[in-house]
């Protein structure tokens, strides 16, 4: 491999042949690192998730112009199953886990890539989450939204990934849960070796564990680059940390021509 | 109180788990070996029905209450074992071990041909492509039976086993516990596999299912295929058993009552579709036996179909409202609270 671990050139995202959601987006999540999609309500994070990992054909939507690249190989609009097979697994946002299995058995469920030790991640899904592993027989429609996206994302890891991609980790979640699960993701990250791509609203918290973070509003990447750098742009500050000029806004508020001229200009 | 800890990861998927459930289960099993020796002709007759029903009822539960797809085909399944059964053995003289693998042949071929609208229809939708496969086995069986000019049915001679004529009822009895015992351990162990569970979690979500790996298009087709074939060596034991075939004994009405006996019995549990087949099977007896306690036999005579379908959903009917977890729902109650003993106690999860 001589590229990045994945690379979307110019992607471009049609819902039922007529909704344009992601308006080429290009962006690079090299191997080992952890990147994060920032971006509000709408602004084609999701879209982009489901893209890479062949969701959008249930959602009769197709990648109708750009590249999906990962390992050097294209793989626009596969099925699930087969990215997942070729190591990328995709955490989903809600409803992410079986409710009418018991937790060891949602763990047991997933089909692992090929070539992984089954066996092997089976057990460090229970070291990595030991809570879980007390919750072993009982059925996951009785977990909590943290105990759920625990599991969710143990389902993951049992899957043997080499891309996890994590849509909207904080979704619903107490604020010292989702600081907890992100440190655990950046252990089990560092320990075996897998590369994260992490669709965020909370900017404060994505750019805590960010290598690089890209930003997406209407389809577009409009910003991008390291956490250090994007926490001292006024717009950042301004429209995703709350900590700009004191007064709470979005960049909704604000004219386009102004915004594009700050960002492009 | 009872208080028992699971030891080992390994423990959690064991089918029979504790030392208490293996001796209620040997006593349960030698019930079963002894109750021919007991019972009279006509008890006799409805334990073979219960066990003749049973098979079909478990595939039914492996594709509802399982994999989570509906099927009204299922009478149409019976009857496309049954006149496998009852074609090849009037117009070929063929044995037993010919038509019994060949209807499992003729149920995986429906299977995977019915199976396939599931790929693009849920629910109502997929519940009326599956009827149509009803009609259509309905139709071919009375087309034959018209061809043949056989208008009372095909007659089937009872099939022999290693040169030993299967038509002393015990002897049937014996056949179909064994064949409904292998139809359980074969359940069970499926759904403790990989198929299994992929079954369970597309019955769960099915956007999920495919996020983890599990090639959703082929569970559906897989449930469909294990399903139809077992139901169609059922439809071959029925022909046997009934020792004629008939296009009339595969009503709708039959398959509403496979439904029945998954809805009654608790969806999503093997224990739930013997429950389920015990009361479903028992139930016309039982109003029958009401109906003759209370003198009303005689006078509604000629309505003792309508009060029976009338009872039957009736019955179904509170089942949905005051039960919906089935019988199987009021055994986990009733065993939770042996269980907790002398502590009142409400069950959480199963």
């Amino acid at each position: 491999m001589t590229g990045p671990l994945l690379k979307l050139e110019k992607l471009e995202v049609v819902y039922h042949r007529v909704i344009t959601a992601v308006q080429g987006i290009s962006l690079e999540v090299p191997q080992g690192s952890v990147v994060v999609l920032l971006g509000n309500n709408g602004a084609g994070k999701t879209t982009t998730l489901r893209a890479i990992s062949g969701f959008i054909g249930l959602d009769d939507a197709r990648v109708t112009e750009g590249t999906i690249t990962y390992r050097d190989e294209r793989m626009e609009n596969q099925p699930p199953h087969k990215v997942t097979a070729r190591g990328i697994t995709l955490v989903p946002e809600r409803s992410k886990v079986f409710e009418n299995l018991t937790v060891a058995e949602n763990i047991e469920a997933v089909v692992p890539r090929p070539g992984a030790d089954a066996r092997k991640l089976s057990g460090a899904v229970w070291d990595y989450f030991p809570a879980l592993a007390r919750l072993r027989a009982r059925e996951a429609g009785y977990l909590s939204g943290g105990e759920r996206q625990m599991l969710a994302i143990g389902s993951a890891l049992a899957c043997a990934p080499e891309l996890l991609l994590v849509d909207e980790l904080s979704q619903g979640l107490a604020p010292l849960i989702v600081e907890e699960l992100l440190h655990r993701l950046q252990v089990i990250r560092k320990d075996l070796g897998m590369t994260l791509l992490l669709v965020e609203q909370n900017a404060a918290v994505a750019l805590d564990v960010a290598d690089y973070a890209y930003v997406l509003e209407n389809g577009r990447i409009v910003l991008d680059g390291t956490p250090e750098k994007l926490r001292q742009h006024q717009d950042i500050k301004e429209f995703y940390l709350g900590t700009g000029s004191g007064t709470r806004k979005s960049y909704r508020d604000v004219k386009q021509y102004r915004r594009s001229r700050r960002w492009y200009g | 109180m009872s208080g028992y800890f699971r030891t080992r990861y390994e423990r959690d998927f064991a089918l029979v788990d504790t030392r208490t459930q293996k001796v209620w289960l040997a006593i349960f099993g030698i019930v079963l070996l002894a109750l021919p020796l007991l019972a009279g002709p006509f008890l006799l007759d409805l334990a073979n029905q219960v066990l003749l029903v049973s098979i079909g009822a478990i595939a039914l539960m492996l594709l509802t209450g399982y994999a989570g797809q509906i099927s009204l085909g299922h009478a149409g399944l019976l009857a496309a074992g049954a006149f496998t059964t009852g074609i090849l053995a009037k117009e070929f003289g063929a044995p037993f071990w010919v038509t019994l693998p060949a209807s499992a042949v003729v149920g995986a071929a429906i299977g995977l041909l019915f199976g396939l609208p599931s790929l693009r229809l849920r629910g109502l939708y997929l519940a009326v492509s599956t009827l149509a496969l009803h009609f259509i086995v309905i139709h071919a069986g009375q087309e034959y039976e018209t061809r043949r000019g056989l208008s009372s049915g095909v007659v089937v001679d009872p099939p022999s086993l290693a040169g030993w004529s299967l038509q002393d009822p015990r002897a049937w009895y014996f056949v179909l516990l064994a064949g409904s015992v292998a139809t359980v351990l074969f359940s069970l162990n499926l759904l403790r596999s990989k198929t299994g569970r992929a079954w369970r979690a597309i019955h769960g979500r099915e956007a999920v299912a495919e996020a983890l790996g599990i090639n959703v298009h082929w569970a559906k087709l897989s449930a469909f295929v294990v399903s139809c074939t077992i139901t169609s060596i059922a439809g071959c034991l029925f022909a046997y058993y009934r020792g004629f075939v008939s296009a009339e004994a595969f009503s709708l009405f039959l398959t509403i009552q496979y439904v029945a006996t998954v809805i009654i019995g608790g969806i999503g549990s093997i224990l739930g579709a013997l429950l389920g087949t015990v009361f479903v099977v028992l139930f016309p007896y039982a109003i029958e036996a009401l109906m003759n306690a209370l003198g009303l036999a005689d006078r509604m005579a000629s309505m003792i179909f309508a009060v029976n379908y009338a009872a039957f959903g009736l019955a179904m009917i509170l089942f949905l409202v005051a039960e919906p977890q089935g019988l199987v729902g009021i055994w986990r109650r009733v065993q939770a609270w042996f269980l907790l003993w002398p502590f009142k106690q409400k069950p959480v999860g199963k």
